[in-house]
């Protein structure tokens, strides 16, 4: 019955769509370990920064996006301007711009609908295993139908994976007295997250500019030092970018 | 916030977070992204987390706290050297929160 709603009626079809579906789902299975740890940090720190469970479990049933939501917590439980809560998630979420340009070649051929579903399931690990695999073939004309599967195989493991920790996280954190400080756990979340993206003088730049002027203006008021911020941190990494463009262009 | 300023929040947060994971699989024969582009997103969520992290670890109370009284920076820095030695995010939140929960009891 799920088997039929899931893949379809035409026998053969239905076939190729589930052994793509789980060679996708094999291929995500040992990142999962990994992707748990990170959503139950993210469960109990969406509680332990005030939110109470049922917002918890509506941000997450959402928005699924991790870094985002842990991103919004220290800014909600401050009482930060909205529209500055909603530039932060934009900002954060920007990398998904570039990855799912990279996977539209991929995905053309889909009705939009299709399109939409694929791009909202999209997460960092999603995007890495599937262009990794792909990028050592050339860019097909036309997508196929064992890609759009083994992309659902791995993003329903991304997507089950997500929500069953954070909700294991909601309800634990629940549990544990906040005198311990657990909502810190976000802020060593995050770090874990952004160490890895700080590669390549130009990004180095910016984010050294971003953390001084962030703590430099940390005192004013509803975290308008913030936005000024990333401001400064993206300008200087974009004038990195041009300068060492130009100097490698003398060499 | 109130409760209904929060949940407005989470839906609009929802639409931003659709929004930029969906635009270029919906309009991207439409939209050309020059190389410059490209590494404007790509740095922009870098230098937002460091924004966001920087003063959790080097402030208390709006001042400047690097000190080694300050839990935060020391288990920040404990974490960061974990990451950077052992790749796993695993580890990292679980030694770093280790030593900030042990700092603050003990220290």
């Amino acid at each position: 019955m799920i088997g039929r709603w899931l893949f379809g009626r035409a026998p053969a079809v239905a076939h190729a769509r589930r052994a793509a579906w789980l060679q996708g789902l094999r291929v995500v299975a040992p990142a999962l370990v990994a992707l748990a740890a990170w959503g139950l940090v993210t469960g109990v720190a969406m509680v332990k920064s005030g939110l109470t469970q049922w917002q918890a479990l509506g941000m997450s049933a959402l928005m699924f996006a991790g870094s985002a939501q842990l991103a919004s917590l220290p800014l909600i439980a401050a009482g930060a301007p909205v529209w500055v809560v909603l530039l932060t998630t934009a900002v954060v979420n920007l990398r998904f711009v570039i990855f799912t340009a990279g996977l539209h070649p991929y995905f053309r051929h889909l009705p939009v609908g299709r399109r939409m579903l694929l791009g909202y399931v999209t997460g960092d690990v999603s995007f890495a295993l599937a262009v990794s695999r792909w990028s050592t073939e050339p860019l097909p004309a036309q997508g196929s139908r064992e890609r759009t599967w083994f992309y659902l195989g791995i993003c329903s493991g991304t997507w089950l994976t997500w929500q069953a920790s954070s909700v294991a996280g909601i309800f634990l954190g629940g549990g544990i007295p906040a005198g311990w400080g657990l909502d810190f756990v976000a802020i060593l979340a995050l770090l874990a997250l952004v160490l890895p993206m700080i590669a390549g003088a130009p990004t180095i730049a910016g984010a050294l500019v971003a953390g001084v002027v962030a703590v430099l203006a940390a005192g004013v008021p509803l975290k308008l030092g913030l936005v000024v911020a990333v401001l400064a941190g993206i300008g200087v990494a974009m004038a990195a970018d041009v300068l060492l463009d130009r100097l490698q262009a003398k060499r | 916030m109130n409760a209904v300023e929060i949940w407005v929040t989470i839906v609009m947060m929802t639409a931003v977070t659709v929004a930029t994971r969906t635009v270029m699989l919906v309009f991207g024969d439409r939209i050309p992204l020059p190389e410059r582009v490209q590494h404007a997103l790509r740095f922009a969520p870098a230098c937002a987390l460091t924004a966001l992290i920087a003063p959790e670890l080097l402030t208390e109370g709006g001042a400047w706290a690097i000190s080694l009284a300050n839990a935060k920076l020391v288990a920040g820095a404990i974490a960061i050297a974990v990451m950077l030695a052992t790749r796993s995010m695993v580890a990292t939140m679980g030694l770093g929160m280790a030593a900030y929960l042990a700092l603050r009891h003990f220290g």
